[in-house]
């Protein structure tokens, strides 16, 4: 497995990539009843998080299941607004953006690697990794010419054809990854993205999510130990609060 | 997008298939029975318009009398009178009466087939004769209403009846109301004619009014089924016509159109069974193809959230879904219309031989493109459903699920 010898990024704007201050999220659980007058009930699920992400930097976020993990993982990608607090992504406050904006601003600045793949079954992996390029009017020759390329540096370059039901779970979150790099993102967000894997599979995404933080920053959350030790820096959560910053 | 689209349809073989086929059954149903719906009226209008007659009376639909001579009762009672009191217009050309009644008709007086009495005059230019000849004589047996004038036993028949009991012109047939009256009424075949048989769609025999009177017992009443009225040129149909109904308020006097639409109506369920029909067949279209969609954004549901995710936007995965929809809509509508092409043939083919009615379905350019567009907007309609379906649903819930 990579160790990171990378030190954060100190290149022109030194802006961080994402930024977080005083990022709070509340739910709302189930509904006030018709002929109630109560409210219902709210869930604090964050609070008062704080924290920057800079290109080339691995952050992980740690923690027990219920301790707000998703949560700041979402509001990292740009897919939820905070209840209380601002976040900025690529410069780019997010709060007042509709979710329209919201999107296209994913699609510029934000590729997300899911635990589950979440492929296209009926496409070959190079269509699944070229799918965000149509939504961004790429032409058709640039984007399988980008596409074979990213699966090449993933080393799928025998795969390209293959559609995911011929595709192993590691290969499969390779062509998840090269799909999430395609669009050349600031931020790389990983939810869980060795929780579907074997060890061996698991290893080599965390490899090439190392190498990928030379020019994004990567922010990925994992409960697997093998994955926190690849990242730069690690925020631990519990109850919703930064329980420490390793 | 139209590549991802048709990968999907590719994908998904078996699914895309059984949508096509279901898009192509609710296509071809519309076509055929718009088709069959138009060719009625066609038909019928044609039917009217060649029988050369420009007013009809009527006494009434025909009752169901299951314990009577001939199972119905034609409601136009003294048609004979009426007809003659008609014909004495100077407007008024000729003035018919007619009835139909079933009788039994055999070649001896053992064996007996159930078939249309027509009591007409097979005779003259609105009638066609394609072997021997039609009546020669008027019809003298009604004698002033006395039915004591000569009976002429003369009759003409279809081609059809010729098959079926394996006569000719010259030979007897034996014909009445009753199985007891049939046995004593003989009568000579002078002619085949299409004529009333294509008018009535059945297997028929022409005897002159009176005779059918005698032989069926409905000398009493003189009932017909109705009169026909071709007017002198230069008449005005509309003003004869209302002079008549004046004058005879128990009946009722039609135009051609009017007839046609009047017998239409009295095949009001027939026609809210067919319209039913296309109803569902479009219902059922649109259903096959919008479970096909659902079922296909509900078992990607988390992929979709997932692209949304990305950044795909809703109106580019709505144009995917629609794409997809289109696609099946397009080649089912296309499947649809080209089995309705030889469809309406096999149909208009099986209705001559069984009914003599000739292009009862009427296959038009103007059905055919209105079947492929009611295919496409079946596609609309489902693509727009798996679209809100995408729309209401979070993604992010949808992606924690």
């Amino acid at each position: 497995m990579s160790q990171r010898t990378q030190t954060p990024s100190t290149s022109a704007s030194a802006t961080p990539v994402v930024q977080g201050r005083g990022l709070t999220r509340d739910y709302t659980r189930g509904s006030s009843g018709f002929f109630s007058s109560s409210q219902a009930p709210t869930v604090r699920a964050l609070d008062s998080v704080s924290m920057a992400i800079e290109r080339g930097e691995v952050v992980g976020i740690a923690g027990p299941s219920g301790s707000g993990k998703s949560t700041l993982l979402h509001l990292l990608a740009g897919l939820d607004v905070p209840t209380a607090g601002t976040l900025e992504l690529d410069g780019t406050d997010i709060e007042p953006l509709s979710g329209r904006q919201r999107a296209r601003l994913r699609l510029e600045t934000v590729g997300i690697v899911f635990q589950r793949f979440h492929l296209l079954d009926a496409l070959s992996a190079r269509a699944n990794v070229a799918l965000p390029l149509v939504e961004r009017g790429v032409g058709k020759r640039t984007r399988r010419e980008r596409a074979e390329s990213l699966l090449e540096a993933v080393g799928l370059e025998e795969r390209v054809t293959h559609k995911p039901g011929q595709l192993s779970g590691g290969e499969q979150q390779r062509v998840a990854i090269a799909r999430a790099l395609v669009t050349d993102p600031s931020l790389v967000v990983a939810d869980e993205p060795t929780g579907e894997l074997d060890s061996e599979s698991g290893e080599r995404v965390l490899d090439l999510l190392v190498d990928v933080a030379d020019e994004q920053g990567v922010v990925l959350a994992s409960h697997d130990q093998q994955a926190l030790d690849v990242c730069d820096r690690v925020i631990s959560l519990r109850d919703g609060q930064v329980a420490r910053r390793q | 997008m139209v590549g991802i689209a048709i990968a999907q349809l590719r994908h998904e073989r078996l699914r895309t298939a059984l949508a096509i086929l279901g898009v192509a059954m609710a296509v071809l149903s519309i076509v055929m029975l718009t088709s069959v719906g138009i060719g009625v009226v066609e038909t019928g209008q044609q039917k009217f318009d060649q029988s050369g007659r420009d007013l009809w009376v009527t006494g009434g639909p025909l009752e169901l009398r299951p314990g009577t001579v001939g199972g119905f009762e034609n409601t136009l009672i003294d048609s004979h009178t009426v007809a003659a009191e008609i014909a004495q217009r100077d407007d008024v050309a000729t003035a018919v009466p007619m009835a139909f009644q079933t009788v039994y008709v055999g070649k001896n007086t053992t064996e007996f087939e159930t078939l249309i009495g027509a009591g007409a005059p097979a005779q003259g230019p609105s009638v066609s004769i394609s072997e021997g000849r039609g009546f020669q004589t008027r019809d003298r047996h009604y004698a002033e209403g006395t039915y004591d004038g000569p009976m002429s036993h003369e009759v003409v028949i279809d081609q059809r009846t010729a098959r079926l009991l394996n006569v000719s012109v010259n030979d007897t047939l034996y014909i009445g109301g009753t199985l007891a009256t049939a046995s004593r009424n003989e009568f000579t075949v002078v002619g085949i004619s299409p004529t009333y048989s294509r008018f009535v769609g059945a297997p028929t025999v022409t005897l002159h009014l009176s005779e059918l009177q005698e032989v069926t017992g409905t000398t009493a009443s003189d009932r017909g089924t109705f009169i026909s009225i071709r007017l002198q040129d230069g008449a005005n149909a509309t003003a004869v016509q209302s002079d008549l109904q004046q004058a005879y308020p128990a009946y009722t006097v039609r135009t051609n159109q009017e007839q046609l639409r009047a017998t239409l109506e009295d095949k009001v369920v027939v026609i809210a069974s067919g319209a039913s029909l296309v109803l569902l067949a479009v219902v059922a279209g649109i259903l096959l193809t919008m479970n096909l969609q659902l079922s296909f954004v509900y078992q990607r549901r988390q992929t979709f959230a997932a692209l949304q995710a990305l950044g795909l936007s809703q109106t580019s995965l709505s144009a995917l879904l629609l794409l997809k929809t289109l696609l099946i809509g397009g080649v089912g509508g296309a499947l649809g219309v080209g089995l309705a092409i030889p469809g309406t043939m096999a149909v208009n083919e099986i209705v001559v031989a069984v009914t003599g009615f000739e292009n009862v379905v009427s296959l038009s350019q103007r059905i055919l493109i209105g079947g492929f567009v009611i295919a496409l907007c079946v596609s609309v309609v489902s693509a727009a459903a798996a679209s809100l379906y995408l729309t209401r649903a979070s993604t992010l819930e949808t992606l924690q699920s």
